[in-house]
């Protein structure tokens, strides 16, 4: 087992060092030796992918190599996980070729056993040749529906939202429970690292999975499991309450329509959603002379965002209906229960629903 | 060798502008010629992979001074790449031109340029933007992580756009144009065999919109067609029966690869026949009555312009007993009348003809027989050609359920009293039916004759191979045999063999005395091979008959191939039933 363990770490470094200009040094029986290694631990996958202590092992050995990446403090880059073990030979050669700065001779060699050529019989799908043949011919499938795609897009955008939103499940599903706040710590590394609009919409995309069937119970795991969406979900959508600064900011820049089927899936989150249109509510104030409602400061949402929204929530199936409805009417007997528009927002908010709907 | 070399240059230079044409292939009319055109330029790709694996790369450069250019603007046109193995053929090319020790700037420019292309085929396609890239760069994944999920997803999506085009019709805000259907159609041709693909080229195959004219690129039908007769992709026959449905070309594209198979394969295994016909899917397929009236009218032609081949009519009946079976299991489903599948006939001969033997207790069996000869008999006897068409319609009809002649020619052998004019009648029709009726009641009166030769042989206890061929043989005093007639005489005696109670009888004897040619032996072959079969779709015990039947066709197999001798040629013509010739003239409704 500890030997396996090493080779796991020198395998791993072995594949940082692959995208370095280190490789210049590399001679053909580096290549050779790196494929070999590659293709072991393939096996191993292959091997112990359903033996639960195992794999547990092989997880935390792999997970205590991603590289720390800039000062003290800042969390660890995700690298290998167990899944990518079954394709560690092909991530290895993909990054071989791409690196120019390994030498000529190398290359070649490494060319000629990425691409045997024909003699080798094909029908076994493991190959390596197999599998760079089907990651390239993979990618311009994708091309051609995305790029030659004719005209609007929106569907296919979904699509990359919704594999971002998988790939960031299955990285907090890797974040092992154990930890304390590993895994809000985790998100909220991810929030200051990365492009913060698209992670929005990730978010959204994640909470609105589809939920899959629960995991088998026991020791037998199937070889690539897909993590389940729902302990995910429910992860990040306390982690989203827990950051008020995100919170307003999902809230601010999704469409109307978005933040409506998430309150419908997840009900903490609807309730405060509710609880912050509510906040919003109170900062307007009613404006005699222009006959509406009107912010006190220009940040402050207007009454036409603010009905928008409720309106959209309103449109939503029951319970999230009913729920909103009930909430606006507490907050309208709160005010004083008032039937004539322009004393209470809640009470004109409910009279425009109400003939609305 | 030089022959191949200048062909070969030609083809470059075609290919070469070829691709100049098509640039990118973001076009509709560079992606359509394209498509055309690839299993052609993968061909092309594996020549030139050939020729180029023997040179090294300085060679290649000076034999081949725009081998980059070709090579690059392959690279760049993604249907090419999506295409079977395509980008496998064209990265072994490019490997090609590396050199592994390279002397000077030149050839580690070559190097450096090859191995940007060899990048580019397999990293290069773009599909993330800019944040995209960072949000995936920050997990720890890169493209070859994510792609087959990202490629799954797009597929669902896609299919469940056009499900509910499927459904939804004009109201949905969802309804995707036919212009998109038709772009994915085009796109798809390339992917078909790509398992992800699967969904959605079922999708497209099964969801009909809501245009009155075919939205689908024709090509497409084709592409989906060839993939799945070389079993290239695995569709459901819903599916499949839609694209039949939708694109005539490809269900006769189907039937004839069915035909070829059941032709050229080891003739006269029953069993494998079945397995192809049920794994075609066209017995099942045909339970829309429109593909049955296709595929029948082909079996028709095959029969016609084969003079009766015995190939074909083997393949007419076990099809059409794996349609009826389709049809059984269906039968909750589709509710047609059998007149939709046979217009041109009598719907009471058909209901007879349709029956079970299994079904109906074999001392009963006589009835139907009955019945189904004095029908025929009644038509073909009608001067007027009636509406239900002449002799020949009649004649194919009948031989769809052959199992009632093989029936008919048992229950003569085995009956004790007179043999029945009506089976003597169907027996003679169904082995002759162009013959005028003197000279069917000339068969009849030989049949006869035999028939009531072999009767009495039933009283000896002991049968000689000697003993039958007297009983068959001809009188002098009157004309020959046809050959026809000559063929079912034999295949009474093998009847009678099967079932006289009375003694053993030398296989070995038998066979050398009735089985002189490699036809003749070919033809028991079938018969008995046919007979097996019959009485285990009929569960008839007979395990006396059934060794006899055994022990017969291992002779036969075994002077079959003593007999083929090196490089002799089967002599199939012999065999061939004159009858029809001429018989395509009369043009039946």
């Amino acid at each position: 087992m500890e030997s396996l363990l090493q080779h796991l770490e020198r395998f791993s470094e072995l594949l940082a060092v692959s995208r370095t200009t280190h490789v210049s040094t590399w001679d053909p029986t580096t290549v050779r030796r790196a494929l070999q290694w590659a293709r072991y631990l393939r096996h191993v996958h292959r091997r112990f992918g359903r033996h639960v202590r195992i794999r547990t092992a092989l997880e935390r050995r792999l997970r205590s190599q991603w590289r720390q990446k800039g000062a003290s403090g800042s969390a660890a880059v995700p690298g290998l996980n167990f899944q990518a073990l079954g394709r560690c030979d092909l991530l290895l050669s993909l990054r071989l070729l791409e690196n120019r700065a390994l030498g000529d001779a190398a290359c070649h060699y490494l060319l000629q056993q990425l691409f045997p050529g024909p003699g080798v019989p094909d029908a076994d799908e493991e190959t390596l040749q197999g599998s760079l043949a089907r990651l390239a011919r993979r990618r311009s499938a994708v091309h051609m529906l995305l790029f030659n795609g004719y005209g609007e897009n929106s569907v296919l955008e979904e699509s990359v939202l919704k594999t971002q939103a998988e790939l960031l499940l299955e990285r907090l599903g890797e974040v092992p429970k154990a930890e304390a706040e590993g895994r809000s710590r985790f998100l909220s590394t991810l929030w200051d690292r990365l492009p913060q609009k698209n992670f929005l919409k990730v978010i959204a995309a994640a909470l609105l999975l589809p939920p899959s069937s629960p995991r088998p119970q026991g020791e037998e795991l199937e070889l690539d499991t897909p993590k389940t969406p729902g302990e995910g979900g429910q992860e990040l959508v306390h982690w989203l309450l827990a950051r008020s600064d995100v919170m307003a900011a999902f809230c601010h820049d999704l469409p109307v329509g978005l933040l409506a089927s998430v309150a419908g899936r997840h009900p903490e989150f609807s309730r405060a959603y509710l609880g912050l249109l509510t906040d919003w509510g109170r900062h307007l104030h009613y404006d005699l002379q222009k006959g509406t409602w009107v912010g006190a400061e220009p940040q402050h949402v207007s009454w036409e965002e603010l009905y928008g929204r409720f309106q959209s929530l309103c449109q939503a199936p029951p319970p999230l209906k009913d729920e909103v409805l009930t909430a606006l009417e507490s907050c309208k007997a709160q005010d004083g229960d008032f039937q004539v528009p322009g004393l209470s927002i809640w009470t004109d908010l409910f009279l425009a629903l109400g003939s609305g709907s | 060798m030089a022959q191949d070399l200048v062909g070969f240059s030609s083809d470059y230079q075609f290919w070469m502008q070829k691709l100049s044409l098509w640039d990118q292939a973001s076009t509709l009319e560079t992606q359509q010629d394209t498509c055309l055109h690839l299993p052609r330029f993968q061909e092309f790709l594996r020549q030139l992979y050939e020729v180029l694996k023997e040179m090294d790369s300085n060679t290649i450069i000076e034999r081949f001074p725009t081998i980059g250019q070709l090579l690059a603007k392959t690279c760049w046109n993604p249907f090419i790449l999506a295409f079977d193995e395509s980008q496998k053929i064209l990265m072994w090319c490019l490997c090609c031109l590396i050199n592994k020790e390279p002397q000077n700037s030149e050839e580690s420019k070559l190097n450096s340029w090859t191995r940007g292309l060899l990048s580019h085929i397999l990293s290069g396609f773009r599909f993330d933007t800019k944040e995209v890239g960072l949000f995936t760069q920050g997990l720890g994944y890169v493209p070859a992580d994510y792609c087959p999920g990202l490629l799954k997803n797009m597929v669902l999506s896609l299919v469940s756009e056009l499900r509910e085009n499927h459904l939804n019709g004009f109201n949905t805000q969802r309804r995707m144009v036919p212009e998109k259907i038709r772009f994915l159609s085009r796109v798809c041709i390339p992917l078909v065999t790509l398992p992800d693909i699967e969904p959605l080229v079922e999708a497209l195959l099964t969801c009909h919109g809501h245009e009155p004219q075919e939205v689908l690129w024709p090509e497409f039908f084709d592409a989906v067609n060839e993939a799945f007769l070389l079993k290239k992709i695995s569709l459901p026959t819903s599916a499949v029966v839609c694209l039949w449905l939708r694109h005539l070309p490809s269900l006769e594209k189907a039937t004839l690869h069915l035909f070829e198979k059941l032709i050229s394969s080891e003739r006269n295994f029953l069993r494998r026949i079945e397995c192809f016909l049920k794994d075609s899917l066209l017995p099942e397929a045909a339970c829309h009555p429109a593909i049955f009236r296709i595929v029948d009218e082909m079996f028709r032609y095959a029969l016609l312009e084969t003079d009766g081949a015995p190939e074909v009519l083997v393949a007419v009946q076990g099809f059409t007993r794996c349609f009826v079976e389709a049809l059984e299991k269906k039968n909750k489903q589709l509710k047609f009348t059998f007149k939709t599948y046979f217009p041109y006939a009598s719907p009471s001969l058909v209901t007879v003809l349709l029956q079970r033997p299994e079904d109906i207790p074999q001392e009963l069996w006589h009835q139907p027989l009955k019945h189904i000869s004095e029908m025929l008999r009644e038509i073909v006897e009608d001067q007027t050609h009636g509406s239900y068409g002449g002799p020949f319609e009649c004649w194919f009809l009948f031989i769809h359920f052959g199992g009632w002649a093989d029936i008919a020619a048992e229950q003569l052998v085995m009956s004790e009293a007179e043999p029945s004019e009506a089976l003597l009648w169907l027996l003679a029709f169904s082995c002759s039916p162009h013959d005028g009726s003197p000279q069917r009641a000339q068969t009849m009166v030989e049949v006869k004759a035999v028939l009531s030769r072999l009767k009495k042989l039933l009283r000896s206890p002991i049968l000689s191979a000697k003993d039958l061929q007297a009983a068959a043989a001809e009188s002098q005093d009157r004309d020959p045999r046809p050959p026809l007639c000559q063929q079912l005489i034999r295949r009474l005696l093998l009847n009678f063999l099967l079932w006289a109670p009375g003694g053993h009888v030398n296989a070995r004897e038998v066979i050398a005395l009735m089985a002189p040619s490699d036809e003749i032996a070919h033809d028991m072959t079938g018969f008995l091979d046919q007979t097996l079969y019959r009485w285990d779709h009929l569960r008839m015990e007979a395990p006396r008959s059934r060794k006899l039947a055994r022990e017969l066709l291992a002779e036969l197999r075994m002077v079959g191939t003593a007999m083929q001798g090196p490089g002799s040629p089967r002599p199939r013509d012999v065999m061939r039933r004159p009858f029809l010739r001429g018989m395509s003239a009369e043009n039946e409704p």
